[in-house]
């Protein structure tokens, strides 16, 4: 990397002291005098350039005879040529605005003003500056309507994205991503359930943030509608950055250092020590099998004994996180080199990645070479684009239950146990000197912490490459061809350990696997574009696209291992053999035709039929496999075309309509059988493999929505105002509908049910002041969203129920109920009785009631708020996340209830609880531990500090003297505080997946703080 | 215009991608190139049989932590293993429910469904198949009362998808139909070396069957003792098991596809990787045996620190052990012995030695020909013998029975508490048969623990709860109703089956 940057920078030298150089200096003002702070100056056709102070000076090195373009958002583009003169003074006049031009669908660009329907970009600084490893997390709270959930997995994880509320009742609810016009995977590769495990990331996290130059947000159905199928869940388009036209080789470096630690939520009590029934133990055995519960005597400072045989002071150890956890760091370093000229640009950008995560010896690494690039022959342009990315995780955390989850037991310790004791061997931490996991309590899946962290493994590689080839040909005037082939294909080689001497797989296992997947799509693209006169314009396309997937994997697992402590497959004795394979298609044709009536009046309307190979029978009969997707839409510029007033610059109605739909995997419309060949006693063994019952036939998800707003922008774009609303109707869900498991399966494949979704998006940008010393930009983006399932398995029959998830305590769930928002926390109530007091048994114990919804798991409400003061070359900007209405089931407290670790369990130890006597007190709190779950359920709603940047530009007086052109200095914290929140002993952002069951919690990697420092150079 | 340019695209599309259609090929591409369509019905008896024998799941909780701690075969310390004191983990007690219908109902069915279609198979395989759905049945219901089982495993034959539960007393009559009616289909042909049973003799499998339907039978006794003396008449005129090479049982192996092992030894068999130490032989087993002089405590019990066998007693914790004067750690008492809980370990199902006792029942309660002395003693002595199928060391020296039997002679007076005892300890480590029978005949006489925060009042427990996850399924509501069953789950298991009166 240093010696990359070190040629680098001699060439730049070279480049630079080959032209003759002179200073310019100068002043821009407005018509009225007013200087005018952050107005571009730019060397034409170069990258050269800066841009003004408060008092509106600038100061720029310029090749001599150079032209000078000023540009201002508001005001009329100037430009000048550099003669003998060396100082200027400018007013710029104010201008009409500029039509800004968004991508949309199939990468096609449009004015804004065309737009019938909600789009929202952001451009790629803001994700980079606080950078988080996952850039799907760093979208949180900035763009109305667009729910981030991250969630507590640790840097390797995924992060999970819903536009407008979740429509599916099963499979992906997640939008599409697009990078350069070309799909790519966003596929979870694995994430823990009820029974523990580890989210194995997602395909988003491939995409580096350095290399983004803007991220487009298509919402709505309209927005997508030439994505057909895969519109479903909204769209987001990144386009990554291009070569800039410059004199020479450009170079830009970018270097990010970031340190995080843990939000520490923890209040568990601290009065009362390891023990059972009030007492502290005696004996080793005692303590052993206490080790994980606070039910003991009063804390006194006395001796007592312990698990391993050694009495040590009875009293609070204080804070065994901070014992237990790291600092986190992250360093980002980025080098680009950029050119361009008048027929031709490229970018190729190096950007490596290294995390240290909080969780001990865990991390990764990320690196990815990166191009963009592009030539121009005559009517025929060619591009490439892509991405190779090389992708390390070592460690992945286990989450969820106990088995190999260091989080677990790290959070849930005694407060008279120190986590330092249960390090055992300096050399091999967690172990006992024979090299096997020393155990601290009787049960066994209750693993060591430092065993888990450091003998344990879950290692993933990841190799990567997606991008597209183009070409595209001016057929005649207007006429354009564009055709495309992009690919995206990763392998994926996975390691896992549980190693030898791991008290609950004594024997140890390894498991090691392969996975091949691809997705490749050709694509044909004609446009045709006609303006009939000034008042009436036309632009039609059409085309096709072919989609083929294929996954492959290959997998060995070996158990009981031969040699001890070799982990490798082939040690085990017992060794099984997995493959899987999948392939699909899906052939579309599209096409788009959008009329333009004065400038201000556009009405677009779009078709595309998919054809499905997944939705065709295999025993080759008659299937309804290919669907058709319309959507039109209006759009009318009453600035435009009534004459508005002059401080309206833009004031555009919109309104839409579109259908869309969803997919479904292969290999689901049949009951299949495997067979065991090894078998057993020399039999070979077979058995029904689906554990879902395969549909008689099945249709595609279908989505329609309706949208209307508005967008205006008042006094020269200093207020902009967005509001939408929509109404998304999602049904024919493909759903495996949970059956009773006495049916022989989990579950059935069923097309059902209706998923309503409506919502209002406000966007409100103000810049309040803006003058010579101080400029302040607020924006506020607020999003809510009535979801209600409106019907599931039958229409006919009310108050159906599915299961999507349950939690490991076996007593709470994630349902979809009918007439309830999706994603239903359910828990079992306490019974009562006709007063509503709680019911309570012979023994004073309390009775579990109905297990009932207690709110949905997904917060309904989003609100971010963004402010950016700039003073001069300071800029100083913070970002606060609100939702609310969800909730969340907060497993850690059941398990504190269970243990004796909470502190409502303090209440009645000395003194009893009506019929339970004092030291008994225990019975009736795990009575309702692991039985009444509604004592659990807390209101997940949050106000965070999500993000404050303190940025330093460095001044262009002080430029000259520097080897740089321009450069940034920035302070970056993010999640720095919890503003408010109503779940003890957790953050609310404590999901450990990224399923569509959301609102369960468990022992997951803690949330983290961050702070971090950016440095931006060019060259 | 939208149509016009619907043509133009399809037009379009036909000539650049599909080319006659747009889905050409889509057939062969939608067929998974992994598995199969069909397959040999005798696969899948094969897989059945090894999943009822079970794994380790429900193995160890439904089996071992409830069922054996319940019944006082062992007992254990650990908080964990709540069968012991009778408090309750609600995912421990459903488990056999939980596992049960999708690894084994569900496939036992397919394969009935597949030979009664008569195209492969013949209808001896199918007489077995029947059976084998009994066997699977049988102990569900005795452990939870009333279940799913007309319609249940049916989902994709049928496509019932909430089977509804079906009464105790209407399973039991049902079952004893079906296992006439199979047994009559007994004939040439089978399963042969597929079968883990006996490897397809047809002949044992008759044995095996009135065997179970004397079984069934005498759980009747006390509910309706007219229909239960019918069923034993017939069952008894069959002809049941008579020695040991009649015992049903599968082997297990330590692979080589990882699913070949005993489920118990997969909790237990520590020299094959698997930890689980909290189980001693427990104070009523060893105190029993040694009363009597039962030869088997030396198969069972590996002494420990102490230098005698020593059970240990159930309901103790890790600080009331402290107090307890047969000894204050783990250590002082009996483990199991690893040879008969090891990975590769057979499984019983049923034994000549139950059939026998059950038919030394039925001689008492006059319902049977043949003369109870005899059959207790063919009981007695086959209940020995059996733990040489473990381990040809577990062999016990014929001498050494005859001993046992002159010191415990069968005693009219006394015989029903005889039978109870030997029928518990033949039905050591096949602890569902032990814990239904216990429930019925109420012998041997268990004293109960009294463990603070138990469930069920200082009570053994009458069956096992229900998993919480069918709650608000309508089939399950109106069986909990039904049955007399509140909403509490712990609750659930005060409340005794159909059968046991």
């Amino acid at each position: 990397m240093k010696k990359i940057l070190l040629t680098s920078l001699a060439m730049l030298f070279f480049v630079s002291l080959s032209f003759a150089q002179k200073t310019v200096n100068g002043v821009v003002k407005t018509s009225d005098g007013d200087p005018l702070i952050g107005v571009n100056v730019l060397e034409k056709g170069t990258a050269n350039g800066t841009v003004t102070d408060f008092d509106g000076n600038f100061s720029l090195n310029v090749s001599e005879g150079a032209t000078l373009e000023l540009s201002y958002t508001g005001y009329q583009t100037q430009e000048f040529t550099v003669g003998s003169q060396s100082y200027f003074d400018i007013s710029l006049s104010e201008g009409e605005l500029l039509d800004e031009v968004v991508v949309t669908a199939l990468g096609i660009e449009r004015s804004e003003r065309a737009l019938a329907y909600s789009v929202t970009e952001i451009e790629g600084e803001s994700l980079t500056t606080a950078k988080e490893v996952h850039v799907g997390n760093a979208l949180a709270g900035k763009i109305a309507g667009v729910s981030v959930s991250n969630p507590a997995t640790g840097p390797g994880g995924s992060s999970r994205i819903v536009i407008r509320g979740n429509g599916n009742i099963s499979g992906n609810n997640q939008p599409l991503i697009v990078v350069d016009g070309v799909p790519i995977n966003n596929d979870n590769l694995g994430s823990a359930g009820m029974w523990g495990g580890q989210d194995w990331g997602d395909g988003l996290s491939s995409v580096n943030a350095d290399d983004i130059e803007s991220v487009t947000v298509l919402k709505g159905n309209t927005a997508g509608a030439l994505y057909g199928y895969r519109a479903g869940n909204g769209v987001i388009l990144i386009t990554t950055k291009k070569g800039k036209k410059t004199g020479g080789i450009g170079v830009e470096f970018n270097s990010n250092f970031q340190t995080e630690t843990i939000i520490d939520n923890y209040n568990f009590q601290d009065q009362y020590g390891h023990g059972n029934m009030g007492s502290k133990p005696t004996t080793q055995e005692e303590a052993f099998a206490q080790g994980l519960y606070a039910w003991g005597a009063p804390l006194d400072g006395s001796s007592v004994m312990q698990f391993d045989g050694v009495e040590r002071p009875y009293s609070s150890v204080g804070n065994n996180l901070d014992r237990f956890y790291n600092p986190g760091n992250t360093w980002t370093n980025s080098l680009a080199l950029t050119s361009g000229g008048e027929n031709f640009n490229f970018r190729i950008g190096m950007t490596n990645l290294d995390n240290k995560g909080i969780m001990p010896n865990s991390g990764l690494t990320r690196r990815t070479i990166s191009t963009n690039t592009s030539a121009t022959y005559g009517k025929l342009t060619a591009s490439v684009s892509g991405s190779y990315i090389n992708d390390a995780t070592q460690n992945r955390p286990r989450l969820s239950d106990s088995p190999g989850n260091a989080n677990y037991t790290a959070w849930s310790l005694p407060s008279s146990i120190n986590i330092d004791d249960l390090k055992g061997d300096p050399d091999k931490l967690g172990a006992n000197e024979d090299g096997t996991e020393l155990q601290f309590n009787d049960n066994v899946f209750v693993t060591n912490p430092w065993w888990a962290a450091h003998q344990f493994e879950s290692n993933n590689t990841k190799n990567r490459v997606f991008g597209n080839v183009s070409l595209a040909y001016e057929i005649a005037n207007g006429l354009t061809a564009i055709g495309k082939v992009g690919m995206d294909r990763f392998s994926e080689q996975r390691r896992s350990v549980e190693p030898y001497g791991t008290a609950f797989t004594t024997l140890g296992a390894v498991s090691e696997s392969d996975r091949d997947v691809q997705e490749i799509n050709l694509e044909l693209l004609l446009n045709y574009q006609h303006d009939f006169s000034d008042n009436f314009g036309m632009n039609l396309y059409a085309g096709g696209n072919q989609q083929k997937n294929y996954a492959e994997s290959i997998g060995i697992r070996g158990g009981n291992l031969i040699v001890p402590f070799l982990h490798t497959a082939k040690n085990g004795a017992n060794q099984t053999f997995n493959y899987g394979f999948s392939q699909f298609q899906i052939n579309s044709l599209f096409g788009s035709a959008e009329f333009s009536i004065a400038s201000s009046l556009y009405l677009t309307v779009t078709g595309r039929q998919d054809w499905f190979s997944t939705l065709t029978n295999p025993d080759g009969s008659a299937s309804e496999n290919s669907v058709f997707y319309p959507s039109v839409g209006v759009s009318y510029d009453l600035a435009n075309g009534l004459d508005l007033p002059s401080m309206f610059d833009f004031m555009k109605v919109r309104a839409s309509w579109a259908s869309v739909g969803g997919a479904t995997d292969p290999y689901q419309l049949s009951l299949n059988y495997g067979v065991q060949g090894q078998g057993h006693l020399g039999q070979p063994l077979g058995a029904i493999t689906s554990g879902t019952i395969p549909p008689a036939g099945l249709v595609p998800s279908t989505n329609k929505e309706f949208e209307i707003g508005f967008d205006s922008r008042l006094f020269k774009n200093k207020v902009r105002l967005d509001v939408a609303y929509y109404n998304r109707n999602t049904t024919n869900g493909i759903l495996n509908a949970s059956i009773s498991p006495t049916s022989g399966y989990g579950s059935k494949k069923v097309n059902v049910g209706e998923i309503s979704n409506k919502g209002v998006e406000v966007l409100l940008n103000v810049t309040p002041v803006s003058n010579d010393k101080i400029n302040w930009d607020l924006g506020i983006n607020f999003a809510h969203n009535v979801n209600e399932v409106v019907s599931l398995l039958t229409p006919e029959q009310d108050d159906e129920q599915i299961r999507l998830e349950e939690s490991r305590t076996r007593n709470a769930y994630i349902h979809l109920v009918e007439g309830l928002p999706y994603s239903q926390v359910m828990g079992f109530a306490y019974a009562r009785d006709d007063a509503g007091n709680i019911m309570l048994d012979d023994n004073g114990l309390p009775l579990a009631g109905e297990l009932l919804p207690f709110g949905t798991g997904v917060h309904p409400t989003q609100v971010g708020i963004q402010n950016s003061f700039t003073f001069g070359d300071l800029t100083v900007g913070f970002l606060i996340d609100v939702r609310s209405g969800g909730m969340i089931y907060n497993a850690t407290n059941a398990y504190g209830y269970f243990r004796g670790l909470h502190e409502n369990t303090l209440e009645g130890r000395e003194s009893g609880i009506g019929a339970v006597p004092a030291e008994e007190v225990q019975n009736y709190y795990q009575r309702i531990a692991f039985g009444i779950s509604e004592e659990f359920i807390d209101d997940a709603s949050f106000g965070k500090l999500r993000e404050v940047i303190i940025g330093y530009k460095l001044p262009a007086n002080i430029l000259p003297i520097l080897p740089f052109k321009g450069g940034t200095v920035s302070f970056a914290a993010r999640n720095l505080g919890v503003l408010w929140k109503s779940t003890d002993n957790i953050d609310p952002e404590s999901t450990y997946t990224t399923g569509n069951g959301q609102g369960l919690e468990m022992f997951g990697v803690p949330v983290t703080r961050s702070y971090g420092i950016n440095l931006s150079l060019t060259f | 215009m939208k149509n016009s340019l619907y043509k133009f695209l399809l037009l379009f599309g036909f000539i650049v991608f599909c080319n006659s259609s747009c889905d050409q090929g889509f057939v062969e591409l939608n067929s998974d190139p992994t598995k199969a369509l069909e397959i040999d019905p005798s696969y899948q008896f094969s897989w059945t049989q090894l999943r009822t024998s079970g794994g380790r799941y429900e193995n160890w909780r439904a089996s071992l932590i409830y069922s054996s701690m319940m019944m006082q075969h062992l007992a254990a310390t650990c908080g964990y293993w709540v069968g012991d004191k009778y408090t309750f983990n609600g995912g421990y007690a459903s488990s056999l429910f939980d596992r049960a219908y999708q690894e084994q109902v569900k496939d036992i069915q397919d394969v009935i469904n597949t030979l009664e279609a008569g195209v492969v198979g013949d209808a001896t395989m199918l007489g077995m198949a029947r059976i084998w759905r009994v066997v699977i049945f049988q102990r569900l219901t005795d452990v939870y009362g009333d279940i799913p089982y007309s319609e249940a495993g049916k989902g994709a034959l049928e496509g019932i998808d909430f089977p509804k539960y079906d009464t105790q007393e209407f399973i039991y009559n049902d079952m004893l139909a079906e296992l006439e009616s199979a047994i009559g289909q007994l004939g040439t042909g089978g399963f042969g070396a597929a079968d883990f049973l006996y490897g397809g003799d047809v002949d044992k499998w008759r044995k095996f069957g009135y065997s179970m339907m004397l079984r069934l039978a005498m759980r009747m006794s006390e509910v309706d003792p007219s229909g239960a003396q019918a069923w034993t008449g017939k069952a008894l005129a069959g002809g049941i098991m008579v020695d040991n090479s009649d015992d049903a049982f599968i082997e297990h192996t330590n692979g080589p596809e990882g699913i070949n092992r005993n489920g118990i030894g997969e909790v237990l068999d520590k020299s094959n990787g698997f930890g689980d130490d909290c189980p001693r032989l427990s104070a009523t087993m060893v105190n029993g045996l040694t009363s009597t002089g039962d030869p088997r405590l030396d198969l069972w019990g590996v002494v420990g620190t102490t230098g005698a066998h020593n059970g240990l007693p159930n309901g103790l914790d890790e600080t009331t052990i402290l107090d307890n004067p047969t000894g204050t750690t783990v250590d002082e008492f009996d483990r199991i012995n690893p040879l008969i809980v090891s990975v590769s370990t057979p499984m019983m199902f049923m034994t000549s030695a139950e059939a026998q006792l059950l038919a030394a029942e039925a001689a008492v309660r006059g319902w049977g020909s043949g003369d109870a002395a005899t059959h207790y003693a063919n009981g007695v002595r086959n209940g020995m013998n059996q733990w040489a199928h473990y381990d040809a060391s577990l062999a016990v020296e014929p001498t050494a029975i005859d001993a046992f039997l002159a010191g415990n002679p069968f005693d009219a007076a006394n015989a029903m508490e005889q039978i109870g005892w030997q029928y518990w300890l033949a039905t050591f480590l096949n602890e569902y048969e032990a814990y239904a029978n216990w429930r019925r005949t109420g012998t041997p006489a268990l004293t109960p623990v009294n463990y603070p925060g138990n469930i069920s009042n200082g009570q053994i427990p009458l069956r096992l709860a229900y998993p919480a996850s069918e709650a608000g399924r309508e089939p399950f509501e109106a069986a909990k109703t039904a049955q007399g069953l509140s909403d509490d789950f712990p609750s659930m298991m005060s409340v005794a089956v159909w059968w046991d009166k």
